[in-house]
């Protein structure tokens, strides 16, 4: 039973006394937030990789917001204080991913596409746009894609996480 | 009038080989490390990790 208690649909989820989080590994584009910010709770080395005793549930939630991916999502173990937990925590489920709380996607069509620039790391651009590269063009909608910035990925033009081997400083 | 559903692109997003990604249209740039936030109409990024005016292309992946 404990091993189907830490696995759900499409990746593993994390325990403490208050909160889980919940680690869904092909969303990750390698931002690199969270080792950065809190290796002792997340560090890439490690099996498994998270650790919920590294540090206090407060400074986990916060590393766990960073996420610009649905990658890491979180929620409190006690139902009801989800549904009054406010816009601000970006990656509670309840905004990240709907789907494990019933909720819908909240909307937003005419945002300017973000194009973040990640210390040592990709770019990472979201929302709705035309990406076109070497002949190829694909329309992006609503997702977000992580274009390498070291020029040592093997999938050019995007990041494959080898930045962080490559000591890319930039 | 009826309103589209469609979702329009709001920017184009061009890379050709090592450099630069070229992005056009309605976007934010946030520059984490530099701690920059600029909404220019185009921008040239430098994605060969070679230009001395990172995050900007500098031309050098031609080098």
């Amino acid at each position: 039973m404990e091993k189907n208690e830490n696995q759900f649909s499409g990746g593993r989820r994390y325990k403490n006394e208050d909160i889980t989080v919940f680690w869904k590994p092909s969303a990750c584009i390698h931002a690199s937030y969270c080792y950065r910010e809190l290796l002792e709770v997340f560090d890439p080395s490690r099996r498994p990789w998270v650790d919920m005793n590294g540090a206090t549930t407060e400074k986990i939630i916060e590393v766990v917001n960073l996420c610009p991916t649905e990658a890491l999502a979180w929620k409190w173990n006690d139902e009801a204080k989800n549904e009054s937990v406010g816009t601000d925590q970006l990656n509670h489920i309840k905004f990240r991913r709907p789907e494990l709380m019933n909720a819908n996607d909240p909307e937003a069509k005419e945002q300017p596409v973000s194009v973040k620039i990640m210390a040592d790391g990709p770019i990472v651009l979201k929302g709705n746009f035309t990406l076109s590269y070497n002949g190829t063009r694909k329309e992006i909608r609503d997702s977000m894609i992580s274009i390498c910035r070291c020029g040592v990925s093997d999938h050019m033009p995007f990041c494959d996480g080898q930045h962080r081997k490559a000591g890319f400083i930039g | 009038m009826e309103e589209k559903k469609e979702v329009k692109p709001q920017a184009i997003v061009e890379i050709e080989d090592f450099g630069p990604l070229k992005i056009s249209g309605n976007f934010l740039v946030k520059d984490l490390k530099r701690d920059k936030e600029e909404s220019p109409t185009e921008i040239r990024l430098c994605i060969c990790g070679k230009s001395a005016n990172k995050p900007y292309c500098d031309e050098s992946h031609k080098k």
